[in-house]
């Protein structure tokens, strides 16, 4: 239970590569932390290094308004959970789960009730007798948990927990670990490279490319509002689509033109862009899957497409589109409201029209790729 | 099954039979040649009728005669001297070795890769090459003839750091996160070594155990000049070897092969019983242990 204050917090490798570059966070006390970002992108070490695994190479870390830069990882009071579970091979889960408090010269009694109290709460008390290899891959992940919880540590790290796991026990265990969350009330700074984790878990989410913050945020406010191009790629399945526009300037009034169609923003966007003094020019339309109107006749406010990949989701569409342009447009769409008709002319080859509110589109410098609108 | 197949099947069955009963045939053999000068020094140390060396192999006259004889001579004395140099150099080796491999394997220095280099090219030389500056040096501390046990230590254990790379390769083999997990619980890097990574290396740790004992066990160079000239600062291969020449063979031939047979047993009852850790020792390093 305690915040973390990262101050210019850098990691340069003796290779002189810099891995994260001057990193500034605040994390609150009992707050769900998660940084996501492709692989490289210097989210794992900036966790290793409020771990104590790898040493800072400069600017502070603070845990509960004490600097610990220099302090051995057993020092920090931090508990972990790794990818790999790296759970001691030779001990039995209980032993494993025990350890730590061994190692602090606990009294056993108090030992055997904090371990029996883990394992009750994570569902594992018929294989604490048990050594790590005779377990799956879920329940070795929850004696991971199991060892991190009984050290009550003011500060929870956790590292690509659920990439070792298969799809149904990951959408599992996430919702375990929300739930886990709840019962603990500790402070939670998780990796992934998912964004779907990132979406559900986070209370924010921290967003990293090459060792830089791209954006932080609730997942609420990276969904809607992406400061720039890869956040807007990055979070959201199937991704953005983004497409080259032209963004029209009359007035203090704009509209963005693309195929020859033109679609006027609202008012927010307008102040938004005449506050910025942004003038006529060459811009990338950003439209979530989810937010595109599908129409089957034309329309002057749609552009017509060609349907090539027909993906049948159950619930929903996913149509992947090509237009005029030769750009590809992905489109989800519920199949509940469709006609027979309609699905029926829903296959390759045949034509669509799409169109996009204005208060769904998201425009970006196609130099600086940072958003026009947003943020 | 068709006909066709079934004599193919025939067929397979029928060479593997001649390549199994070959293999065993030449394994068979191989065993016996490997055996022989084994059980001759067995049956020479129980034979009676003629102390010397003899032109037959079974005994005439089986007894213990030579046994007795073994210890009233300086027999127990240098054999004390071996074991103690053997265990005292098997333990600190052991430390030696598997601290140098730990840190090796774990620690990431400035001059790491160097060091190692360093004793790979170090290791390339012959400790022969040593052996007249290392007599003056222990002469100079008075560690030789008499001493000789002490110095051997010296000696045995002086290099033991250069002999990492066995262990180092199976530590290699441990997964780093373990030693994370273990630091992040609160362990310290000596409590780290020994309570996760020596209990997953037993193989390892007998085997670096048993080639530590093994050395000065056999060792016959560094104690033959070592010990120069006195009978108190010998091993046993030194005194038993010197019963072999031209005045004492035909008195001692027989008292020297149940001196080898007595040197031979604890180390093969060390193996019979740690054998399996052995070999798992010896191929730990490129087989994931």
């Amino acid at each position: 239970m305690a915040s973390v204050k990262l101050t210019d917090v850098k990691k340069v490798y003796d290779n002189k590569v810099t891995a994260v570059h001057d990193f500034n966070l605040e994390i609150q006390d009992k707050e769900f932390i998660v940084f996501v970002g492709p692989s490289g992108c210097g989210k794992s070490t900036t966790l290793r290094m409020i771990a104590g695994l790898e040493d800072i190479s400069g600017g502070t870390l603070e845990i509960d308004g004490q600097v610990v830069n220099d302090l051995q990882p057993k020092d920090r009071d931090i508990a972990m959970v790794f990818q790999n579970y790296a759970l001691y091979p030779h001990m039995t889960v209980y032993d494993n789960i025990a350890f730590s408090l061994r190692l602090k010269k606990v009294p056993e009694d108090e030992v055997y009730e904090r371990v029996t109290n883990a394992a009750q709460i994570l569902g594992i008390t018929e294989y604490l007798t048990r050594k790590p290899r005779a377990l799956s891959g879920g329940q070795r992940q929850r004696v991971a948990i199991g060892r991190a919880m009984v050290r009550n540590a003011k500060v929870f790290l956790m590292d690509e927990p659920l990439s070792n796991l298969d799809a149904k026990l990951r959408n599992q265990m996430r919702a375990e670990i929300i739930q886990l969350r709840q019962k603990l009330e500790t402070t939670f700074i998780y990796v992934t490279h998912d964004q779907t984790e990132a979406m559900t878990l986070g209370d924010r989410i921290v967003i990293m490319r090459d060792g830089i913050i791209e954006q932080v945020g609730t997942p609420q406010e990276v969904f809607d509002t992406p400061v720039n191009l890869f956040v807007a790629g990055f979070i959201g399945s199937p991704q953005m689509n983004f497409l080259k526009a032209s963004l029209i300037r009359t007035g203090d009034s704009f509209s963005v033109s693309l195929l020859g169609v033109n679609l006027a923003l609202n008012p927010d966007q307008n102040e938004v862009l005449t506050r910025k003094g942004i003038g006529s020019q060459e811009v990338i339309l950003g439209i979530r899957p989810e937010h595109t109107a599908v129409l089957f006749e034309p329309d002057q406010n749609a552009i017509e497409c060609t349907i090539d990949v027909y993906e049948m989701m159950g619930s929903e569409l996913h149509l992947h589109l090509t237009d005029q342009n030769s750009d590809r447009i992905i489109v989800r769409l519920p199949t509940i409201d469709l006609t027979r008709e309609q699905r029926q002319h829903l296959s390759f080859g045949n034509r669509l029209f799409i169109s996009f509110p204005a208060k769904v589109m998201h425009l970006f410098d196609p130099e600086t790729e940072k958003s026009l609108i947003d943020g | 099954m068709s006909e066709a197949t079934a004599k193919r099947h025939m067929g397979l069955r029928a060479s593997r039979a001649v390549s199994n009963t070959f293999i065993h045939v030449l394994l068979i053999v191989i065993s016996i040649i490997w055996l022989i000068p084994f059980v001759c020094i067995v049956l020479q140390s129980f034979r009676v009728e003629n102390t010397g060396p003899v032109g037959y192999i079974i005994p005439h006259q089986w007894g213990t005669d030579n046994y007795t004889r073994l210890f009233q001579t300086d027999f127990p004395r240098w054999y004390t001297n071996t074991f103690i140099a053997a265990l005292v150099t098997a333990v600190l080796q052991t430390v030696i070795v598997l601290c140098m491999s730990y840190t090796l394997s774990r620690f990431r220095f400035k001059m790491r890769q160097p060091l190692m280099r360093f004793m790979l090219i170090l290791g390339m030389f012959p400790g022969m090459l040593t052996m007249i500056i290392l007599y003056r040096v222990l002469k100079d501390l008075g560690l030789t003839q008499a001493n000789a046990v002490p110095g051997l230590i010296l000696v045995y254990v002086a290099s033991s750091g250069m002999g990492y790379y066995v262990s180092k390769g199976f530590f290699d083999t441990i997964p780093m996160s373990l030693d994370e997990a273990a630091r992040v619980d609160g362990a310290t890097r000596a409590k780290i070594l020994y309570k996760i990574i020596l209990p997953l290396s037993k193989p390892i740790v007998i085997y670096t155990v048993l080639t530590a004992f093994m050395g000065p066990w056999g060792d016959y160079v560094f104690a033959r000049y070592i010990a120069f000239g006195t009978s108190a600062g010998k091993n046993v291969a030194v005194g038993l070897y010197d019963w072999l020449n031209k005045d004492q063979i035909s008195n001692s031939y027989t008292m020297f092969c149940a001196g080898g047979v007595l040197v031979a047993l604890p180390v093969t009852i060390l193996f019979l019983f740690l054998q399996k850790y052995y070999v798992e020792g010896v191929t730990g390093g490129a087989v994931k242990g």
